[in-house]
């Protein structure tokens, strides 16, 4: 651990200086960005032809691939991430309060990124507004996408809250050093404040933060976006109530690679070592591991159920699994991932920052890719199989892959300019780092209480 | 109606318990209605039988919004609040008898708020009718004839008789112009274990009364004609997310991905728009998702009075194995089909009393998933291991495609193609 002082000109250096490298990772990402945008022009000009998809069926193809597998992923980095700076709130585990606010502003951005998908993957975009809000009343009592869209707004709405309630504090705070061309959106931002309304404010977050965590299992990625596939009785690689489960693990482990890969960006482009420490790093892959061991295990699940005496539907799905490198490949990346993660609770001194980092991105490229698998292979392989053109052939076009990379380049951007307007490390994060260095550990033992098993064996490393 | 108010109160308690309320509301929630008109309703209509409400006021309370819920259904209803409102010397058993006569045994209930558009209303009546009569004598209940099921379009597909000629194929796609692959009408020869040489599968889409694709849609483009019972899409409300061809269990629905190879400007807009008005037939524009229709517009008279109750595959089959019609009607087509070939095919019953009364075969496609499909096959069903082979005429002899994302894939953006 560095010897620095954490301070507040720490988290307000995004704000106050923009490096060269700053430019070029802009540039990048909205090279990225604009590519994908341009290739979706292109889309609404010719229509979904321009992608990989067809009809299932006689029509030998798929009818939902890229573009759905690629929203599943955002939703769960999205919603992993919340539950993460829930978690902190919540449970106390302080020791990860300086990656909170990083891990809700991704919960924005992968929302933003999977509302997006969601346009793009339909035929008519147009008519949105006038086709699904103006017969809400009467989809919403059947249609598992409408409950998805309420889900996913209603997510928006509430991080939002949470990130604006919590913002209050540290703006009022640290308005000497925020560029004071925002200045309209401070005031507005602060907006009332008193300094009686802390101890409701956190309150109010507390609450927050609990419907987040109820809601999020039982809600959103335990619930109505596997529903959307789970739900599908002729759909055997869908069908099923195992989805949920299989859904919330696969969501946490993406997320918490995607909290990783964050911090260290953010990190190495800012010197905080001080602030966020390898400690959390080494947290972070803790949890990644144990997340992963879940995922993997409910896939195992699913084999053995299908292996073993399975109806035929169900055992042609199995076969494509076992054979499938789109499937294989992404287990194997995940399974490796978490037998470096046990190693490395058993022998501390094999954990490095960047070979986190190289778990963190394996298993988000993992996720996405199974989870594209898991869309597709459900409609190449249903219940009525009769039709000599199943099962249907995909492979994404160029326009959907570089979709992908047009999100990932859209949410940099976000993080880019929001690291220009507000501090994207809470300043009750800094005040907690510097009690805890006058306190010495018992700040962090409190926040290792609530670590996964594993945790045990590391505990002398947490001080090291 | 003019009753002491403690009495209405006892009546109201009678009727109203929490049950009720529950029932009702799951009742009305399971309909496409406006459950919160439906329950005001309801409750107001069982103050109207307590005599809280006189007739008038709830039938002025509810005109109007019933209407407008259930634009569709403007037919039934004015007739049924028609002869509330001239309520003078209103005979209310005869009343009483339709409505009882709607809620007729075994038929479905929620068939018959669907029918009755107005949900609420119905329960509500219903609720009044049963408390009138209550000293009366009873309903004849369970006389209702067989029209009231109203009409279900569907069809008997005789697969004995199908020989594979791809004639209904040809003959949908030039009727709806669909694009090239796009085969509403679709004909399956397959080779299956335990039945000899080649069978065939006459393939629309099955018009299901608890249509998948229905309840799955998010924008109701997706919809069931009251009317007729025909599954449609709205092409003018479709928002492409094609939600229900996941859904649909047979695989029937077909995107229309890109440009349509026919125009707009050249179809017939007597073809496009059915009898309500609303754009469902032919194929559906760029973006929209499209499948078998059933020829609405034939069968709403825009084709001329001679093409009503036909579709282009039955003409065009020259071996007599499409019927379509009303299934819940006896005399339709499809049915006298059926009573015909039934009693063509006489089981032995002389020496075998216990035996069917004929040896004809029939099933609806996987009718195990409660689909609740509307075309009967006669012939055998393809069993799970069937597969599917190369037919007597091919689709690409016939200047149709088979395999529909050959064609796509020429207008996939680099990559794509089928490996
Ligand atoms: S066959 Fe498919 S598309 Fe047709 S009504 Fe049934 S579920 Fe819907
Ligand atoms: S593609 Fe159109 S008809 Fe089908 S579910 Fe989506 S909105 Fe409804
Ligand atoms: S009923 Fe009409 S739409 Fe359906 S297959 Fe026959 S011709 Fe085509």
């Amino acid at each position: 651990m560095s010897t620095k002082t954490p301070s507040s000109a720490d988290i307000l250096r995004p704000l106050q200086n923009t490096s060269k490298r700053f430019y070029l990772v802009f540039a990048v990402a909205a090279l990225a960005f604009g590519l994908f945008l341009a290739g979706w022009v292109y889309q609404l000009q010719h229509g979904l032809i321009v992608t990989g998809l067809a009809d299932w069926g006689s029509g030998g193809g798929v009818t939902w691939g890229l573009y759905i597998g690629a929203f599943i992923w955002w939703v769960g980095i999205a919603h992993g991430g919340i539950i993460l700076s829930a978690a902190v709130r919540l449970l106390k585990m302080d020791r990860y309060m300086p990656v909170a606010r990083l891990a809700e502003l991704l919960t924005i951005a992968g929302l933003s990124a999977a509302g997006f998908y969601i346009i793009v993957h339909m035929g008519r975009p147009d008519r949105m507004v006038t086709s699904i809000l103006g017969n809400y009343h009467v989809t919403v009592h059947n249609s598992p996408l409408v409950w998805d869209v309420t889900v996913i707004t209603l997510y928006f709405v509430m991080t939002a809250t949470y990130l604006l309630l919590t913002l209050r504090y540290d703006v009022t705070r640290l308005r000497e050093g925020l560029p004071n061309r925002f200045e309209p959106l401070y005031k507005l931002l602060t907006l009332g404040y008193t300094e009686k309304e802390d101890e409701v404010v956190e309150r109010m977050v507390w609450w927050l933060a609990l419907a987040i965590i109820i809601m999020a299992p039982l809600l959103l990625h335990g619930g109505v976006i596997p529903w959307l596939f789970a739900l599908i009785p002729t759909m055997p690689g869908w069908f099923g109530a195992i989805q949920g489960p299989q859904f919330l693990t696969i969501a946490l482990t993406s997320a918490i690679s995607g909290v990783i890969i964050l911090s260290f960006g953010f990190r190495k482009a800012y010197d905080w070592d001080h602030i966020i420490t390898d400690d959390i790093f080494r947290g972070l892959t803790l949890w990644l591991g144990f997340f992963a061991m879940l995922f993997l295990w409910l896939q195992l699940q699913q084999l053995v159920s299908g292996g073993f005496a399975a109806p035929i539907d169900q055992s042609v799905t199995f076969d494509s699994k076992v054979t499938h490198p789109a499937y294989v490949i992404p287990m194997g990346m995940v399974g490796l991932t978490l037998a470096y993660i046990f190693a490395q609770t058993v022998r501390p001194s094999l954990f490095t920052k960047a070979r986190a980092i190289i778990a963190a991105v394996a298993v988000l490229i993992a996720t996405l890719v199974e989870k594209v698998y898991f869309v597709v292979a459900g409609l190449m392989y249903p219940t009525f199989g009769l039709y000599e053109a199943t099962p249907g052939a995909y492979f994404p076009s160029l326009i959907e892959i570089s979709s992908v990379v047009g999100t990932i380049g859209m949410v940099t951007l976000f993080f880019l300019l929001v690291a220009k307007v507000i501090p994207v490390v809470e300043l009750h994060a800094i005040e907690h780092l510097n009690e805890t260095r006058e306190g010495e550990h018992d700040g962090e033992r409190g926040g290792g209480d609530s670590e996964p098993l594993t945790e045990t064996a590391t505990e002398p490393e947490v001080t090291a | 109606m003019s009753t002491e108010k403690s009495d209405a109160t006892e009546t109201l308690e009678a009727l109203h318990t929490n049950e009720w309320e529950a029932e009702m509301r799951a009742l009305l929630e399971d309909g496409d209605a406006d459950a919160d008109l439906g329950m005001a309703m309801a409750k107001d209509a069982q103050r109207l039988v307590a005599g809280e409400l006189t007739e008038a006021e709830f039938a002025k309370r509810y005109h109007d919004a019933v209407l407008e819920e259930f634009d569709v259904d403007d037919q039934e209803l004015p007739a049924a609040l028609a002869s509330i409102e001239d309520g003078d010397g209103l005979d209310d058993a005869a009343l009483a008898d339709r409505l009882a006569a709607l809620e007729d045994g075994d038929m479905d209930r929620r068939e018959v708020m669907k029918k009755m558009g107005a949900a609420g209303m119905f329960l509500g009546l219903g609720t009044w009718a049963t408390t009138e009569n209550a000293d009366g004598p009873s309903p004849p209940a369970s006389t209702a004839g067989e029209d009231e099921d109203g009409t279900q379009y569907g069809m008997v597909i005789d697969l004995e008789k199908c020989d594979g000629c791809l004639a209904c194929v040809v003959a949908c796609s030039q009727e709806n112009d669909t694009s090239m692959g796009a085969n509403w009408m679709y004909v399956f020869t397959y080779e299956d274990d335990h039945q000899d040489g080649e069978n065939f599968l006459v393939r629309t889409c099955q018009h299901c009364t608890d249509a998948p694709c229905e309840k799955v849609c998010p924008t109701t483009a997706r919809h069931t004609r009251t009317e007729d019972g025909l599954v449609l899409t709205d092409y003018d409300v479709c928002i492409g997310c094609r939600y229900c061809q996941v859904a649909c269990p047979y695989g029937v629905n077909y995107f229309q991905w890109g440009e349509p190879d026919t125009p707009q400007a050249e179809l017939d807009p007597d073809h496009v728009y059915d009898g309500r008005d609303r754009r469902v037939d032919s194929r559906p524009p760029k973006g929209v998702m499209g499948k078998c229709t059933m020829c609405p517009s034939r069968q709403d008279g825009k084709m001329g009075e001679d093409k009503v109750g036909s579709t282009a595959c039955a003409d065009a089959c020259t071996m007599d194995a499409i019927h379509f019609g009303d299934m819940n009607d006896e005399g339709s087509d499809p049915n006298e089909y059926l009573e015909r070939v039934r009693s063509e095919n006489p089981n032995d019953r002389e020496h075998f009393p216990n035996r069917p009364a004929d040896t004809v075969n029939t099933f609806r496609l996987l009718e195990e998933l409660g689909t609740d499909p509307n075309v009967v096959f006669v012939g055998n069903e393809p069993g799970p291991n069937a597969t599917q082979v190369d037919g007597p005429v091919a689709y690409e002899d016939i200047g149709e495609v088979d395999r529909r994302k050959e064609v796509l894939d020429d207008g996939t953006f680099a990559g794509g193609v089928s490996p």
